[in-house]
Formats: C-alpha cells, sequence, structure tokens
C-alpha cells in the first residue's frame, strides 16, 4: 500500500512539475504554430527528465543528499554561488508565472478580480503549506492535477489524422521559418527539463525518508510520473495543432487552452480541464517555492525540510514564505504569466547544465554510491543528454532573441 | 597528520555539517591549515559561516557573507567524529555556536499556529 501511495511523488512531480505553465505555454503554442510537426522533441525531453531524476533520486536515497548539496561539492564555491543566484531567480520567475496562473484559472472559476484573487491564493499556499505535511501536499494536488487527463480524452476525440501525428514523431520542418521552429525546439525541451523538476524530486526523496531498498521506488516514480507527463504533453499539442492551427489562434492566455477542450467535450470537458490546470499550477507553485527553499538552505548548510516541521527549520519556512511574498509582488504588477513563463523557460535552460554536471558527478562517485552507482546505460545516457543539454543552453538566449520571443 | 590526512581534510570542504543529533547545522566553509615551509600542512579546524565566504569567491563572496549577515564559527577538527556524505560532530550544534541563525528565528515562528505540525 505505502508504494502505492510512494507513487504519488512521481505523479506530483509529473502533473505539478513536469505538466506546469511552461508545458501548458509551449506544448499547445507548438501545436498552433506548427501541428504536429514538433511531436519528436517531446519524448526526447521525457527520456531526459527521467534519466536525470531517477539518477539524483537514487543519490538521495543511498547518500541522503538533495541536488544542491551536490552542486556545491562538486563545481567549487564560485560556480556553485552562481548556480544559486542564477537558480533562485528562474525559480522566483517561474513561481510568479505559476501564481498568476493560478489566479487565472481562480478567475475563470469565479469571475472576482484578478489582484484579489492573486493574494487570496498566496494567503491560501502559505496556510496549505504551514499545516499540511509533505504527503498530503503532493498527494492533493498530484491526485488533483490528473484532472489533466482531459486534454488526453479530448485529444482522441478531436480525431486528428494520426498518420500525420506519427509522422511528427521523426524530425523534419514543412514550414520556412527554420528559426521559429528551432526556437520551439529549445522551449520545448526547457519545459520538459526545467531544472526545478530535479531540486524538487531530490529534496522529495530526501522528505519521504527514502532509503536504498527504495531504488526501485524512485525508478518507478521516475519513469511512470513522466511517461504521464510526456503523454499529456503529446495530448496538449495535439489539442493545439487540431482545434487552434490553420485558425489563426494563438492560445495567449490559459483559458483559450482550456477551451481547447470545451470544443469536443462541451462544459464538463471544459469544467475538468479548468480545475485539472489549477491543480498542476498549484501543485508547480508548490514545487517552485518548496525549490528555491530547499537550494537556499542546501547551499547555507541549514536545516531544511517539510518535514522537519517550521519550528525544526525556522529559516527554511522563513524563505519559503518570503519567496511566496515576492513572486506575488512580481505577478501584482500586472505582467503577463505567458510572457513570464516563456522567459522563464528560456533562462532555466541557461542554468541547466549547472545543475546536471554534479548529478552526474555525484552518481559515479563510488565512495557514496557503492553498488548504486550509475550503471552503463544511466552513464551513456547521461552523457548523451549533458552533451544536448549545453548545445541547448548555448543557443537558447540568442534564439530567443532572433525570434523575439517565438513572436515571428 | 599525513598527506592522506590532508586529502580527508580537503574531501570535506564544502560538506553538510551534522551535529550528535544529527541536525544540519552549516557547510564547512573554509579550513584552517598549519604548517610551514617545510613542514606537513595540517587540516586543524574547520571554517564554518558566511563569514568566510570572501575567502573562497573574492568580492562576490564577500558581497554573498554580508548579505549571509557575515557570522564566523571555528570547529576544531577533533569535533569530528565520523566523515561519510556528511561530517559529523561529536557535540550538539549550540554548544558549538552553529545553527544560530535558526535557534534566533525559532521563538517567533513557534508563535505561530502550527508551527510544529
Amino acid at each position: 500500500m505505502n508504494k502505492i501511495f510512494g507513487l504519488a511523488l512521481g505523479i506530483l512531480a509529473a502533473i505539478g512539475g513536469f505538466v506546469d505553465i511552461g508545458d501548458l505555454v509551449f506544448n499547445t503554442a507548438a501545436g498552433a504554430t506548427f501541428g504536429y510537426q514538433l511531436m519528436w522533441v517531446i519524448p526526447i525531453g521525457v527520456v531526459g527528465i527521467i534519466v536525470y531524476s531517477e539518477m539524483c533520486g537514487r543519490v538521495a536515497a543511498v547518500s541522503g543528499k538533495a541536488v544542491f548539496d551536490a552542486v556545491r561539492e562538486r563545481v567549487g564555491f564560485k560556480a556553485a554561488l552562481g548556480a544559486l543566484v542564477s537558480s533562485e531567480v528562474v525559480n522566483l520567475m517561474t513561481l510568479a508565472a505559476e501564481l498568476g496562473g493560478v489566479a487565472i484559472t481562480l478567475q475563470l472559476l469565479s469571475g472576482l478580480p484578478y489582484r484579489w484573487l492573486i493574494l487570496f491564493a498566496v494567503v491560501g499556499f502559505a496556510v496549505i503549506i504551514w499545516v499540511t505535511s509533505f504527503n498530503w501536499l503532493e498527494r492533493g494536488f498530484g491526485y488533483g492535477g490528473l484532472c489533466m487527463l482531459v486534454f488526453a480524452v479530448a485529444a482522441v476525440k478531436l480525431g486528428p489524422d494520426w498518420t500525420k501525428v506519427g509522422k511528427g514523431f521523426i524530425p523534419h520542418i514543412t514550414q520556412n521559418n527554420p528559426t521559429l521552429y528551432a526556437y520551439f525546439v529549445i522551449g520545448l525541451l526547457g519545459a520538459a527539463m526545467t531544472p526545478y523538476e530535479v531540486y524538487f524530486y531530490s529534496s522529495g526523496g530526501v522528505e519521504e525518508g527514502w532509503k536504498p531498498k527504495d531504488i526501485g521506488l524512485n525508478r518507478a516514480n521516475a519513469i511512470v510520473g513522466y511517461l504521464l507527463g510526456g503523454t499529456l504533453s503529446l495530448a496538449l499539442m495535439i489539442v493545439g495543432a487540431t482545434v487552434f492551427l490553420g485558425h489563426g489562434i494563438a492560445p495567449q492566455h490559459l483559458g483559450t487552452i482550456a477551451l481547447g477542450v470545451g470544443d469536443p467535450l462541451g462544459k464538463i470537458g471544459l469544467l475538468l480541464a479548468i480545475v485539472g490546470i489549477l491543480f498542476a499550477v498549484g501543485g508547480a507553485s508548490i514545487d517552485t517555492v518548496f525549490s528555491g527553499a530547499y537550494n537556499l538552505a542546501q547551499f547555507c548548510g541549514w536545516e531544511w525540510g517539510r518535514y522537519r516541521h517550521p519550528k525544526g527549520a525556522p529559516r527554511f519556512a522563513v524563505t519559503w514564505l518570503v519567496l511566496l511574498v515576492l513572486a506575488m509582488g512580481i505577478v501584482m504588477t500586472g505582467v503577463d504569466a505567458v510572457v513570464l513563463t516563456e522567459y522563464a523557460v528560456i533562462f532555466s535552460v541557461v542554468a541547466l547544465p549547472l545543475t546536471y554536471v554534479p548529478i552526474l558527478l555525484v552518481a559515479n562517485d563510488k565512495a557514496y554510491m557503492g553498488r548504486y552507482g550509475n550503471g552503463r546505460l544511466a552513464n551513456g545516457l547521461g552523457l548523451v543528454y549533458l552533451v544536448l543539454i549545453m548545445v541547448v543552453a548555448l543557443t537558447a538566449i540568442p534564439l530567443m532573441v532572433l525570434t523575439n520571443a517565438g513572436q515571428n | 597528520m599525513s598527506r592522506s590526512e590532508l586529502d580527508i581534510g580537503l574531501k570535506v570542504l564544502d560538506h553538510q555539517l551534522l551535529d550528535k543529533n544529527g541536525r544540519r547545522c552549516g557547510n564547512v566553509d573554509d579550513l584552517a591549515i598549519e604548517g610551514g615551509p617545510g613542514e606537513v600542512p595540517r587540516v586543524v579546524a574547520l571554517l564554518v559561516g558566511p563569514g568566510y565566504w570572501g575567502q573562497r569567491a573574492g568580492w562576490i563572496g564577500r558581497l554573498a557573507g554580508w548579505i549571509g549577515s557575515g557570522s564566523k564559527v571555528r570547529v576544531e577538527w577533533s569535533e569530528v567524529t565520523k566523515i561519510d556524505s556528511a561530517v559529523h560532530l561529536r557535540n550538539d550544534a549550540t554548544k558549538l555556536g552553529l545553527g544560530r541563525g535558526d535557534d534566533r528565528l525559532r521563538p517567533y515562528v513557534e508563535k505561530i499556529p502550527g508551527a510544529g505540525r
């Protein structure tokens, strides 16, 4: 029974971490702009996040170390400080975008003013996190996020041309804008492999008290969770391509993305989609706010974790409260949540190597890992993805400038 | 302390410190190494706190350390009982002057209902 509950970590990481506002935006926009042409990017991103999540989950289970412990040990103080600052900036941007997403979905459900709903959401999160255990947080948001599966139902019901969908898994371009195409490839990979997912996943393993015997559970979590997330990404792209492509509609509002479901499934489908998005971006808000606090605490060596309770880890508790307030300040300025998301995803790509290199190094350290160190498969895939991440990190900002953040 | 002992000393740099109760109480921010020319260098103490960051990363480290209150604590090498993925200490954090930031905030955080849940 515990094993089944244990899987919730993977599901939360998948729904709240994998399918967050970044995936909603990039997958639907990719479908609306390029049809099925970019389907092939999704499995690449999914395998990448599975490989690195499995690795850092295994490190957490065997050594009790989370990602930022490893970053500081392995890349040296200076580079780690740089990684800390950049990850905190990107985390805060992402958190602000997710909070904006929460407020937008609450507005769709209630019709109340946006800024009041931001305040309501932040106070709500502060209270929920303060009184709820880690296990219940992840179960609540993970299972609520399963409403997102309505996108998969919609994708099938829309009756896409499955031959064309299948061809999308073979990389090709039929449109004459290769720069925009490349920008979307980077964005989709970035949204799939966002660094906060591994920060949250590894620290979550420590929160759950994983031991070496839980390595099988870790593997199952990573594989099942992210495959589910990947399926939802494919569904979002199919919905984007079928409903929006050719109608000149760019889904620049979360409500528009939900409407993609309303078309084939009616009012109930639309409601489920909005509730699913609410739980997914809500879960991602919790992932990002915790990631920010985990990273700072691990860099400084403070006591951390929801399992220590606010009393046992006061600086950790104050850090996530402060991050919530700062993110609230950002969304309150009225900045567009979808635009903020695009910037957060692209900047996070630049920070990827400093997160993934230390994971690979620690997972190979026989002194900590003993017989649980990386095997050939994990190392082979780890190295391939490292090269890919380097290329992606170097091209992200130039592509963003060249395409005016995907506007042309 | 032999050459290999110095290696152990260098290995603990940037590692997590745990007190006797398993409480996380800082990272090893720097090392105090003694030994003149011709002598074998020895690690005599662990240096803990943002106040030592300037020695690690120049002005950026000093700035970050200043933001982080600039505290400095010296922990004698004899306090170390075990080194695995963390550095284990013989005494509790409060006695060693570690984890003071958490101790200072705790009375305020405790006043909020549900802080122990």
